[in-house]
Order: C-alpha cells, then sequence, then structure tokens
C-alpha cells in the first residue's frame, strides 16, 4: 500500500481503502453527534468548563467550543471520500482524528496507560489506528 | 468608607492582579509528537521550549503552558480543545 497522506503541490493527497473511509466517516458521525447531545461521559469531558470551579462556560466560550468540534468533524465527514485535500483542510482531519480518538478512549475507559495496555485487541487496534492516521497527517501536512 | 472597605477594595484590586494560568493535562492516548506540535502552533513556542512542555505534561501529569488575562487564556484553552487535548485554566497559586 503506499502512503496514505502525501504531500502534492496542490495539497494532500489521501490514498485510503474505501472500507477505511466509510469507517472514519461513522465514527466521525458518532462523535459529532454525541458532541451535540452530550449523550456520554466522552463528551462530557470533550465540552466539560474550561475553568473547573464554575459549573458551566460562558455561552460565547460553549459555542465556541461546539462550533469548533462540529466543523472539523464536519469537514472529515464532507471530505472523507476526497482524494487531494487542502491544508485547511488537512489540519481539521487531524483535530478531527483527535476528537475521535479522545471520545473513543473515554467511551472505553481509558484513564491512564494501564488501561490503555490492558485493552483488548479489537480496541487496542481502534486506538492505534486512529493514532496512526494523527501521526501519517501531521507527517505529510509538516513535510 | 470604612476599614473594612478598603481592605475589600484592595483584596479585589489583589484579585485582578493575579494572572490565570492554561493548565495542559495528561492523557494517555494523545500522541507526544501531536500535543508538541499543537503547542507551537496555538502560542508559537518554539520546538525546544513545546517540547520541554510537553514532557513535563508526560512525566508531571501536568504543566502551566501560559499565564496572562483571563480571556486570553479562556481563548487559548478553546484552542487547545479544538485539539481534544484535556485543558483548563485556573488563577496562578
Amino acid at each position: 500500500m503506499s502512503e496514505p497522506f502525501r504531500r502534492v503541490p496542490e495539497g494532500i493527497k489521501v490514498d485510503l481503502p474505501d472500507s477505511l473511509r466509510q469507517w472514519l466517516a461513522s465514527i466521525a458521525n458518532e462523535t459529532s453527534e454525541g458532541a451535540v447531545t452530550m449523550s456520554s461521559p466522552a463528551h462530557r469531558r470533550l465540552l466539560g468548563p474550561i475553568d473547573p470551579s464554575q459549573d458551566h462556560d460562558d455561552p460565547v466560550t460553549e459555542l465556541q467550543r461546539q462550533f469548533a468540534v462540529e466543523g472539523s468533524l464536519g469537514v472529515l465527514i464532507a471530505t472523507a471520500n476526497a482524494t487531494l485535500l487542502s491544508d485547511d483542510e488537512a489540519e481539521e482531519w487531524i483535530r478531527a482524528l483527535q476528537l475521535m480518538l479522545a471520545a473513543t478512549a473515554a467511551s472505553m475507559a481509558i484513564v491512564d496507560e494501564e488501561d490503555l495496555r490492558n485493552l483488548n485487541e479489537e480496541n487496542t487496534e481502534i486506538v492505534t489506528t486512529l493514532q496512526a492516521g494523527i501521526s501519517l497527517m501531521m507527517e505529510a501536512l509538516d513535510a | 468608607m470604612t476599614q473594612g472597605d478598603t481592605d475589600l477594595i484592595t483584596g479585589t484590586d489583589q484579585m485582578l492582579d493575579v494572572p490565570w494560568e492554561v493548565i495542559l493535562w495528561n492523557d494517555p492516548v494523545s500522541l507526544i509528537s501531536l500535543v508538541v506540535r499543537v503547542l507551537r502552533k496555538v502560542f508559537s513556542y518554539d520546538l525546544a521550549k513545546a517540547e520541554r512542555m510537553t514532557m513535563q505534561v508526560h512525566n508531571e501529569g501536568k504543566s502551566v503552558v501560559w499565564s496572562g488575562d483571563k480571556e486570553q487564556a479562556a481563548a487559548y484553552c478553546v484552542a487547545l480543545h479544538g485539539y481534544a487535548l484535556t485543558a483548563t485554566i485556573q488563577r496562578a497559586q
């Protein structure tokens, strides 16, 4: 398999199997829906107050964070089948993959390194796939 | 104005002078390379400073990555959350 993300003059060339693209889009959709409804501990962690001494952020800050999360995940969902990304879109992929990784880790109750080591094979593969995507996209974008 | 009022105002003034800190917390899944990259991007830190702070987060569980006024601290914290990093703000101890 060739490099999944590669720097070209026009931006970042994406070479991923269709099955992986669909998988990424489905996780992005799940993460986005959860972020809107705050339906899980994972999303409450992602969007908890920035000042722990307060129950809630001010409304402007809450909106900024909600837009940022939905924006990044929305870009990944919209461009999941793209073969060429602009640099800005590639940066949003990194944000989205990180959000998906954090939400996935929280849903798997990964709190520390020991939890990570004790994951079963299937969940380990999910985490390492998302981490690899982030790492490879950073390499391509910063090349 | 009573002595109590004076104390109250002086205390408030002192609180206004206390900077706010952005605390970055360790998490077990974010890549070290990602954290370094985000610190450089959000705060424009040089590589050595970003790496030093990242390793402090990794080894000690947290690092104060910026301090200053509350509004800017909140903006930086939101920027870190945009990369799903665990960050909070607090008054400097």
